[in-house]
């Protein structure tokens, strides 16, 4: 948009040009009369737009606006009565954000829809294929879906050729089946309740800090937390994720909050805030869910004496822990668990494996895990299963609390 | 109900089987739902629409219910053994992590283990654990090295470990616990460390031979001397030879002077000096050309002690006495080798108290590594106050922990002080001299230290006081040098 009276402009492009490409168009399209502009009514963002620009608003002439005498204290404390909105903006305004909102879901089931049937083709054309030239094909479809507003989708399809490859080779077609179906089933569920927050959270965006705080909904959760782990990732589009894995001492709520944060891999390595093993009191609030699991910080109390506290024991047989998450949803990909004692084995080839201690499960490890984790009982293990490999955080073993992959 | 639970245990294997099929049609590219006809109601007719139902259910069940199954017998590795010395206080552990991550080189880390090692610690082995070739990490880390060893050998069996290492139990031990079994036995009781090692060197390979063989240098005396010329004469490795024939030459059995002694002579003179008390002092001739200086250090390098002093008609003793130091360093170095390979302890001794009187304190750098700790933070206090050394040098002459009082009163203490306190000090400057002075101080110097040091303007913090902080902190629990 462009103001005609000082040329003062206005756009959502990312230029830092002023003015940029699209306001000298706009301002050439009216110079040469191309098209023409019709008197209408001002949009209620141009009007934001008008009333923030400082100094040339029509309606605060210079002088006028400053009453004379002198600066009152008092005058400045005395709260203003809020400027009583138009109901007919108001009303407007909704309407817009209803729309906008629409064209976004139609845009995401556009988008979805492309998805099904870019994976009924990769079924078409053979998994061997997509599994040799997944990371180019993942690339196509996930700029159709960052194109169709479904960002983090887009982001989940990017980190699937890792995860393909991080498998054994004979392990990649089973592998491809898993992770394209979830693909099929998260956009069915999407289709069929389109203003879920969760699925929605899984598809297009998170709710802001802002919406979670306000939500009555949410649920909030007083405890002793131990920060578990915290994994840094450069992911595919720039951005970096801070997750730090948080370990409910308490025997109320859930057992796990993970702490998500991102920021652009060129603003540098950043500090944390955690230290592994810290445990602190808290009040986190969780992004609700049927499992929650994603959470924000509400409120961290003075560090006190919790050192005695125990872990607790884990509360469901492991293969019920292992497969509760995939009837919930099915989509999930990273499912934390609370192991009960056990210890690292190694088979033959060298690779590693957990096993409980009454020898009943055993679940493929990340790495190698050399060292302190292979050498001693661990009586139990906090881990992040992503249905085919475990990524040890932490364990308490005889030699007390020990990381686990770094 | 028991018939509904067969009835599903059957659907689950029907499943499970037809998952074969159905992946296998996906992988070469043609369509699979023909393949699970258990599902026909579920997938429905549109045959686009039925491959991508079964995909879906296919990969919720797939994801739930198939797990890799280990393909071979798991083996489970043995716990890490306790070690005879505590492991660090757990709120130091941080700090030992932090010095441990600051440090550069593995020299530099070995250090930090064995300072902790002399006060009476070692670190817990999940912050530090040394591997199984690690020969510089202190001999109390045995049994954590040869787990290393174990884990990495892929053994099935734990071998069996006690104190008393003899010809029979010697394959029971790996080789770290029976390094550290022999150096004890060779403390206590010298030839019967020597016969051990008679009955059982010719079994090893040369490197191990090497490592073992060295270890005699632990309380030498003439006893060893036929076992050393049998060496000497017939090892196969040339490594060996060559250890054998120097510590010969420390127990005086040197080879026969001959013409190479004699020219070595000819680069040197012994004079007489002083009216009354006369007394030798040896003239050192400047060589002339490169070639000379070449063939000077090239002969000095294959003589031992008492050969050399011998031609010049003295005893090693008086040679050290009478040498000329810091007149001609190459020289000075040359001869410090030889002392440094063949000469006795006493020599040793004789040559680093001489030394240190003269300023030259690099040359007891390389003198250090055989001299009894106790001497070596003699040497190190001496170096500080009188020669003016820095404390990174210092610490390199005293070793891991010196325990010394008040070395920030040192001139280099001084130095130090006042540049910390100019005001275009960065934040990184002397960390390496700080980094020593904490391994050389004791620990009431090192609170001490730290109180100086905060009062001159340091944050409490600074990662550069790490290990000041540690030294302070740690109880000392260990042996005093």
């Amino acid at each position: 948009m462009a103001d005609l009276r000082d040329l003062g402009n206005k756009c959502t492009c990312p230029s830092r040009k002023f003015p940029c490409k699209h306001v000298l168009g706009l301002l050439w399209l009216n110079a040469e009369s191309i098209v023409p502009f019709a008197p209408a009514e001002t949009p209620a963002w141009v009007s934001d737009w008008l009333g923030r620009r400082r100094g040339t608003s029509a309606a605060k002439p210079a002088g006028a606006a400053a009453p004379a005498g002198e600066k009152d204290l008092r005058a400045a404390r005395t709260a203003e009565p809020e400027a009583a909105e138009d109901p007919k903006d108001a009303a407007r305004r909704e309407a817009q954000a209803a729309k906008r909102n629409e064209e976004t879901e139609r845009a995401i089931l556009d988008a979805l829809d492309a998805l099904e049937q870019w994976i009924g083709d990769q079924l078409r054309l053979g998994l061997s294929g997509f599994i040799d030239d997944a990371t180019a094909r993942c690339r196509r479809i996930a700029a159709r879906l960052v194109d169709g507003k479904a960002a983090v989708l887009a982001g989940r399809i990017d980190e699937l050729p890792a995860r393909l490859l991080a498998l054994a080779a004979g392990d990649r077609p089973r592998g491809a089946v898993v992770e394209l179906g979830k693909l099929v089933l998260l956009a069915r569920a999407f289709r069929a309740a389109p203003r879920d927050a969760e699925i929605r959270r899984a598809v297009a965006s998170s709710e802001t800090r802002e919406t979670v705080l306000a939500d009555p909904q949410a649920p909030h959760v007083n405890g002793h937390w131990e920060v578990l782990a915290e994994q840094v990732q450069t992911r595919r589009d720039g951005l970096v994720s801070q997750t730090t894995w948080l370990l409910n001492l308490g025997a109320a709520g859930p057992r796990f909050a993970m702490l998500l944060d991102f920021f652009p891999a060129s603003a540098g390595r950043r500090g944390s805030v955690f230290t592994p093993g810290e445990r602190f009191q808290a009040e986190l609030v969780f992004y609700p869910s049927q499992q929650p699991l994603r959470a924000l910080l509400v409120r961290r109390d003075a560090a006190e004496e919790t050192l005695t506290h125990e872990w607790p024991a884990p509360d469901e047989t492991l293969s019920h822990a292992l497969t509760r998450p995939l009837l919930a949803e099915p989509w999930t990909i990273d499912v934390p668990l609370l192991l009960p004692q056990g210890r690292i084995a190694r088979d033959d080839a060298g690779h590693a494996w957990w096993r409980s201690a009454d020898g009943t499960d055993t679940l493929p490890i990340t790495g190698s895990a050399a060292g302190l984790l292979a050498g001693t009982e661990l009586t139990r293990t906090a881990a992040i299963w992503s249905g085919n490999r475990l990524t040890i955080l932490a364990a308490q073993t005889p030699w007390g609390r020990i990381a686990g992959h770094d | 109900m028991t018939e509904a639970i067969r009835a599903e245990a059957i659907t689950a294997e029907a499943i499970f089987e037809a998952m074969g099929a159905v992946v296998t049609r996906w992988t070469m590219g043609s369509a699979a739902a023909s393949a699970a006809s258990f599902w026909n109601a579920e997938l429905g007719d549109d045959p686009v629409e039925a491959e991508l139902r079964l995909l879906a259910l296919s990969g919720q069940f797939l994801g739930a219910t198939v797990t890799t199954e280990p393909s071979s017998a798991l083996r489970v590795l043995p716990d890490i053994p306790a070690l005879a010395l505590p492991t660090v206080p757990e709120t130091l552990r941080p700090l030992v992590r932090r010095i441990l991550a600051a440090s550069k080189d593995a020299a530099s880390r070995t250090e930090t283990v064995h300072f902790l090692a002399a006060r009476g610690w070692t670190t817990h082995p999940a912050d530090w654990m040394p591997d199984a070739n690690d020969d510089d990490a202190p001999d109390v880390y045995a049994a954590w090295r040869d787990w290393a060893a174990f884990t990495a050998a892929g053994a099935t069996t734990r071998r069996q470990t006690g104190d008393q290492l003899t010809a029979e139990n010697w394959e029971d031990f790996w080789p770290a616990a029976r390094k550290a079994a022999l150096i004890g036995l060779r403390r206590r009781d010298p030839s019967a460390a020597r016969v051990l090692l008679e009955a059982k060197l010719g079994g090893e390979n040369a490197d191990a031979r090497l490592r073992l063989l060295s270890l005699l240098s632990e309380r030498l005396s003439g006893d060893d001397a036929a076992f050393l010329e049998e060496l000497a004469a017939s090892d196969r490795a040339p490594k060996i030879k060559a250890l054998a024939t120097s510590m010969l030459a420390r127990l005086g059995h040197g080879p026969a002077a001959g013409e190479d002694v004699a020219e070595l002579a000819g680069f040197f003179s012994v004079k007489m000096k002083g009216l009354l008390r006369r007394s030798h002092v040896i003239h050192i001739e400047t060589p002339k050309t490169p070639a000379q200086w070449q063939r000077r250090k090239a002969l000095l390098d294959g003589t031992d002690l008492m050969s050399f002093s011998g031609t010049l008609g003295l005893s090693p003793q008086d040679l050290i006495a009478a040498w000329d130091w810091n007149v001609d360093p190459a020289a000075d170095a040359g001869l410090i080798k030889l002392i440094l390979e063949t000469g006795t302890d006493a020599q040793l001794e004789q040559a680093a108290g001489i030394v240190s009187q003269h300023d030259a304190t690099g040359l007891i750098v390389a003198l250090a590594p055989r001299l009894a700790p106790a001497e070596r933070a003699r040497f190190a206090a001496a170096g500080l106050r009188t020669h003016g050394i820095g404390f990174e040098m210092a610490q390199v002459i005293a070793g891991a922990a010196a325990r010394l009082d008040d070395p920030l009163s040192a001139p280099a203490g001084a130095k130090l002080l006042a540049e910390l306190q100019r005001d275009d000090a960065k934040p990184s400057d002397h960390v390496a001299e700080l980094h020593a002075l904490g391994l050389l101080a004791s620990r009431t110097a090192a609170q001490q230290t730290l109180q100086r040091l905060t009062g001159a303007g340091l944050l409490q913090g600074d990662p550069r006081l790490d290990t000041l902080r540690l030294n302070a902190a740690l109880d000392d629990d260990g042996e005093n040098p």
